[in-house]
C-alpha cells in the first residue's frame, strides 16, 4: 500500500516543457483520475509517475521512499496500458506470470500466483488461449490481472477502457471500482473522458496544458470548478461559457451557467430566444436556443417536454447555480 | 474468366515456355545423357536416361569435392544467417525505438551498405591482417557484412509495427533491454526473420564473386564454385556439366516452393514505400 | 544526469564492429591504396598514376564505358519489360499464379550456373538457340564469339534472369493501386491506353523508382554473369569495370585494381544516388 507524492515535477521534450511544475499527494488506498483533453500531459504525468519517463526536475515519492530515478521495476508499481500490451506470443498464464519469471520466482509459485488472481477475475477457462483468441474485455481483465500479479502498491491505468464499445465500458468502470474496493491498492487512472472520471474517483486532477487546474471530489469540481476551464470540462452537456462585453454585464470576466440550471419557459424569463435544435436523449432534451447577444445557449429540460424548431422560449439562470470568473479564478 | 483471359493466358504460357522453362529442361534433358550423346547438346530426348550415374560421377570428381563444397556452402550460410538475423533485428530494433540523430546516422550508413560496392582488394588486405583471408569463418563475417544493411532495414520496417507498449509493459515488469530484446521483441519478428533468412540464404548460397576473391583453395571450395572450377574439365563431358548446374539449381527450387510467400514479401520490401 | 535508455546503442556494437571491420574500413583504405603501386608484397605512392592509366589504356578505357551501357540496357530492358509483364500477369489471365513463378524463378538460380548453361546455349554452331534459329531459317549469329554483340548477349542473359524481380517489384506496386482509380477513369470514357498511361504509369511509381535504383546497382556492379560467359573477351570487348578489377588483382596489379574499384564506387554515387533523390523527390510531387 502506499502514497504517492509529486513535488515541483516538470518534465520538456528539448525546448516543450510538457508538465509544467506538478505538486500533488495521492493518498494510500485512493482511486485517484488524471482528466484533461488530448495533449494536457495526463499521459506523460502518469509515465513519469511509472518511470517510462524521465523526469526533468522535481521528485517523486511513493510509499515514502524517493523513486525519482528508480527503474520502473523498482517502484513497486503496475501499469495497464490503453492497448493492454499484451504479448501476443504468450498465452494468458504466461502474460500473467512474465514478470514472476523474470524476477526468477519458482515455476509452481508462479503458477499459484496466477491461479490466485484468474480466480479472482474468472479468467481460470481463458489461461492456456493466446491474447488473438480472447474478446476485447477479456483481453482488458487479462491486462488488469497481469498487473495484479504484480502485488504493487500503486496500480496505474492509462485510458485502459477506450478501446472498449459503449456497454463493455460501463461495465468494466463498475468492474474496477469493485476491485478497487476489494484490494484497497491505490489507483491512479488516467484518462479523456470526464464521465469515467466522475463516476469512478475518489480525487480527479484535471489537468491542462501541462498544469493542475483543479484537485477535488467528482462533486467538488461539478459544484465548485475553480477554473473556467474545469467549469468548462466537467459536466455534460457542457456548462454555457460567456466573455467579454456579455460577462461583464453579468459582473465578471467569465460567466457560466450549466444547460440544467436554466428554467426554460413560454412566456417569461432573463433572455429571450429562438430554438435552432432540439437533440431528444429520451430521458432528457437538450435545446440550442439562439440568444441575441449571448450567441447559442444550452438548455436542458425533461423529456416529455418538447419544442418545435424554431419556437420563441425564455431562459431564467438559477440564481444559486451561477458562476463567475474574474482573471481566471472563481469570483466570489 | 473471360475468353480473352483464357487465350492470353494460353500465348503467354507457350512463350513462357520457350523463353522460360525450355532453358531448364534442356539442363535435364541433357544431364542424363551419355557423354558422347551430350557432345552435341541439344533437345533431343536421351536413348537412355543415364541421371543417377551421372549423378555419381559428378559427385565423385575431384574426390567428392562436391560433398565438401555441399558442406562449406551449408556451414557459411547456416552461420552467416545466425549472426546476421540477431544482429541486424538488435540494430533495427533500437533504429526503430530511439530516432535520435545518430540513429539516423546509422541508418544513412546502412543505406549507403546497399549501394556501395565492397572494395575487394583492400577487404583481401583486412582479412590477412587479422588471419581470416581463406577462412570460412572469415567468409561468414563477409557474409554478415554484406548482408547487414538488406536485413537491417528489413527488421526496422517490420519493428515499427510492434507496438511499443509491450516493450514498455515488459520494462514494467522488470525486464532488462536484453530480456525485452530476446524475450518479447524477436519471438515477434518471426515473419520477418523467416523471409530473412529465406531471401539472404538464397544470396549467399548462390554467391559465386565473393568466395572466388575471399576463400580461394580447394578445401575451400563452395558450391558455385564447383561448376566454374570443373567447366574445362568438363569440355569432352557435358553431360555432367549439366548435371553439375543441375544439382546447384535444386535447392533455390526447393526453397522457391516451400517459402513463395517470404521470398515475395523480402524481395518486393522496397517496393511499396521507395 | 541521463536515466539508462531501454534501447541501448551497444545493440548496435556487434553488427558495427563486422560492418565497419570488414566494409567501411577496406572502402576507406580502398582511396589510399587506389593511389599506390601495391602488388602481394608492398605499397608504394603512385600518386593518380593508377587513374590515369584507367583513362589512357584503350582496353581499361572500354571496361567503364561497357560498365554504363551495361547498366543503361539492362536497367531500361528490366524496367520496361517488368512493368508490361507485370500489368498482364495481373490482368486476371489463364495460368497467372504459374507464369509468375515461371518468370520470377530465373532470379533464385545461380547466376553461375545460367551464365554457363546460356555460354552453351550460344555456341556459335552447336547452341541450342543457333540451331533453332537455321531451323527457321535464320542464320544465328556468333552470340558470345562476335565482339560487338558478346556484351549485349550478356546483357540479354543478365535481362532474362532478373527481368522477374521487377515484374514482382511492379506487381507488388500495382497491387496498391485502389481499382477506383480504373473504375473512375472507365467512367469517364478512358480507353485501355489511356489507362495505362494516365493512371498505372503515374501510379506504379515508386515501384519504378525502385527497378530503376536495383536494376543500375546491379548492372553497374555486375561481374559473375560477365565471367561466367564470356570473362570479358573476345579480346576485352565485354569488359566491365567488375571483371576488370578482378583481372588485375590475378595479374597482381592491386592498386590499379583498387583504382577500378574506387571508379565504380563513385560511379555509382555520381549515378544513382542523384538520381534516387531525383525520382524520390518526383514521388513528393506527384
Amino acid at each position: 500500500m502506499a502514497r504517492v507524492a509529486l513535488n515541483a515535477l516538470r518534465k520538456s521534450f528539448g525546448a516543450v516543457e510538457v508538465i509544467k511544475g506538478v505538486d500533488l499527494d495521492v493518498e494510500d488506498g485512493e482511486f485517484c483520475v488524471f482528466v484533461g483533453p488530448s495533449g494536457c500531459g495526463k499521459s506523460t504525468l502518469l509515465r513519469m509517475i511509472s518511470g517510462l519517463e524521465e523526469v526533468t526536475s522535481g521528485t517523486i515519492e511513493i510509499g515514502g521512499a524517493d523513486v525519482t530515478r528508480a527503474e520502473p521495476s523498482k517502484r513497486g508499481i503496475a501499469m495497464v496500458f490503453q492497448s493492454y500490451a499484451l504479448y501476443p506470443h504468450l498465452t494468458v498464464r504466461e502474460n500473467m506470470g512474465f514478470g514472476l519469471s523474470l524476477a526468477r520466482m519458482p515455476k509452481d509459485q508462479i503458477a499459484a500466483e496466477v491461479d490466485k488472481v484468474a480466480a479472482i477475475l474468472q479468467l481460470e477457462p481463458l489461461l492456456d488461449r493466446k491474447p488473438k483468441a480472447l474478446s476485447g474485455g477479456q483481453r482488458q481483465r487479462v491486462a488488469i490481472g497481469r498487473a495484479i500479479v504484480r502485488d504493487p502498491g500503486v496500480f496505474l491505468f492509462d485510458e485502459p477502457l477506450s478501446n472498449l464499445d459503449a456497454a463493455l465500458r460501463s461495465q468494466m468502470r463498475l468492474e474496477l471500482t469493485d476491485l478497487h474496493a476489494r484490494l484497497g491498492a491505490t489507483m491512479i487512472y488516467v484518462t479523456h473522458d470526464q464521465v469515467e472520471a466522475m463516476t469512478m474517483a475518489d480525487k480527479i486532477v484535471v489537468l491542462n496544458a501541462g498544469r493542475i487546474e483543479q484537485v477535488g471530489t467528482p462533486m467538488d469540481l461539478y459544484e465548485r470548478p475553480a477554473t473556467p476551464f474545469v467549469a468548462g470540462f466537467i459536466g455534460s452537456p457542457k456548462m454555457n461559457l460567456f466573455e467579454g462585453e456579455v460577462a461583464r454585464r453579468m459582473g465578471a470576466s467569465v460567466y457560466g451557467i450549466r444547460p440544467e440550471h436554466l428554467k426554460v419557459s413560454d412566456d417569461d424569463g432573463t433572455w429571450q430566444g429562438t430554438v435552432r435544435h432540439v437533440e431528444r436523449l429520451g430521458a432528457d432534451t437538450i435545446l440550442h436556443v439562439e440568444v441575441p447577444d449571448l450567441g447559442p445557449v444550452l438548455a436542458r429540460i425533461e423529456g416529455h417536454r418538447t419544442y418545435a424548431h424554431g419556437a420563441r422560449v425564455y431562459l431564467t439562470p438559477d440564481p444559486e447555480r451561477e458562476f463567475r470568473y474574474q482573471d481566471g479564478a472563481a469570483a466570489s | 474468366m473471360t475468353r480473352r483471359q483464357l487465350l492470353t493466358g494460353l500465348a503467354s504460357l507457350a512463350v513462357a515456355t520457350v523463353v522460360f522453362i525450355l532453358p531448364f529442361l534442356f539442363v535435364l534433358i541433357n544431364a542424363a545423357k551419355t557423354p558422347a550423346e551430350a557432345s552435341q547438346p541439344s533437345f533431343a530426348w536421351p536413348s537412355e536416361w543415364h541421371l543417377w550415374s551421372n549423378l555419381v560421377e559428378v559427385v565423385q570428381v575431384r574426390d567428392y569435392a562436391l560433398l565438401l563444397a555441399y558442406f562449406n556452402s551449408i556451414v557459411i550460410t547456416v552461420g552467416a544467417m545466425t549472426l546476421l538475423v540477431i544482429f541486424a533485428a538488435m540494430v533495427g530494433y533500437v533504429l526503430q525505438r530511439r530516432p535520435t540523430r545518430f540513429s539516423k546516422f546509422v541508418e544513412f550508413t546502412a543505406l549507403a551498405g546497399l549501394m556501395i560496392p565492397p572494395a575487394v582488394v583492400p577487404t583481401i588486405w583486412v582479412l590477412q591482417q587479422v588471419n581470416l583471408f581463406k577462412t570460412i569463418h572469415g567468409m561468414i563475417l563477409i557474409q554478415v557484412a554484406y548482408g547487414l544493411s538488406f536485413c537491417i532495414l528489413l527488421f526496422r520496417a517490420f519493428i515499427s509495427s510492434i507496438p511499443r507498449d509491450l516493450d514498455e509493459a515488459a520494462i514494467v515488469d522488470g525486464a532488462t533491454p536484453l530480456q525485452v530484446f530476446f524475450r518479447v521483441i524477436l519471438p515477434l519478428l518471426k515473419p520477418v526473420t523467416l523471409t530473412v533468412i529465406v531471401v539472404q540464404s538464397i544470396t549467399i548460397f548462390n554467391d559465386f564473386t565473393h568466395p572466388l576473391y575471399y576463400l580461394p583453395g580447394a578445401e575451400n571450395i563452395t558450391v558455385q564454385l564447383t561448376l566454374y572450377n570443373f567447366q574445362s574439365q568438363f569440355t569432352s563431358q557435358l553431360n555432367l556439366l549439366f548435371m553439375n548446374i543441375l544439382l546447384i539449381t535444386i535447392p533455390p527450387l526447393l526453397v522457391f516452393v516451400f517459402f513463395n510467400r517470404q521470398i515475395v514479401a523480402g524481395m518486393t520490401s522496397g517496393a511499396v514505400k521507395g | 544526469m541521463r536515466a539508462k535508455s531501454p534501447y541501448p546503442y551497444w545493440f548496435f556494437l556487434p553488427a558495427a564492429v563486422i560492418f565497419v571491420g570488414l566494409f567501411l574500413v577496406p572502402t576507406v583504405a580502398s582511396f589510399y591504396f587506389s593511389l599506390t603501386y601495391w602488388d602481394p608484397f608492398e605499397a608504394r605512392f603512385a600518386g593518380w598514376d593508377n587513374y590515369v592509366q584507367f583513362f589512357s589504356e584503350p582496353f581499361l578505357v572500354r571496361g567503364t564505358l561497357n560498365t554504363l551501357m551495361f547498366a543503361f540496357v539492362t536497367s531500361l530492358l528490366k524496367t520496361v519489360l517488368g512493368l508490361l509483364l507485370a500489368v498482364l500477369l495481373t490482368s486476371g489471365m489463364f495460368a497467372q499464379g504459374f507464369l509468375r513463378s515461371v518468370v520470377f524463378f530465373p532470379v533464385l538460380v545461380s547466376t553461375i550456373g545460367v551464365g554457363i548453361l546460356f555460354q552453351e546455349l550460344m555456341h556459335p554452331t552447336q547452341g541450342a538457340i543457333n540451331v533453332g534459329l537455321e531451323a527457321i531459317g535464320i542464320d544465328g549469329p556468333g552470340w558470345l564469339t562476335n565482339p560487338s554483340l558478346a556484351l549485349f548477349s550478356v546483357a540479354l542473359v543478365d535481362v532474362w534472369r532478373g527481368v522477374g524481380l521487377a515484374t514482382l517489384i511492379y506487381i507488388a506496386g500495382l497491387s496498391t493501386i485502389a481499382p477506383d482509380y480504373y473504375e473512375a477513369a472507365r467512367i469517364d470514357g478512358a480507353t485501355r491506353w489511356q489507362l495505362f498511361w494516365r493512371v498505372t504509369v503515374p501510379l506504379v511509381r515508386p515501384a519504378t523508382t525502385t527497378v530503376v535504383i536495383l536494376s543500375l546497382i546491379g548492372g553497374l556492379r555486375l561481374f559473375d554473369l560477365v565471367w561466367a560467359m564470356t570473362r570479358g573477351g573476345p579480346g576485352f570487348s565485354s569488359d566491365v569495370l567488375a571483371s576488370v578489377i578482378y583481372k588485375q588483382y590475378q595479374a597482381g596489379f592491386w592498386g590499379l585494381s583498387t583504382a577500378g574499384n574506387v571508379i565504380l564506387f563513385l560511379l555509382i554515387a555520381l549515378i544513382v544516388a542523384p538520381l534516387a533523390w531525383w525520382l524520390n523527390r518526383k514521388e513528393l510531387d506527384a
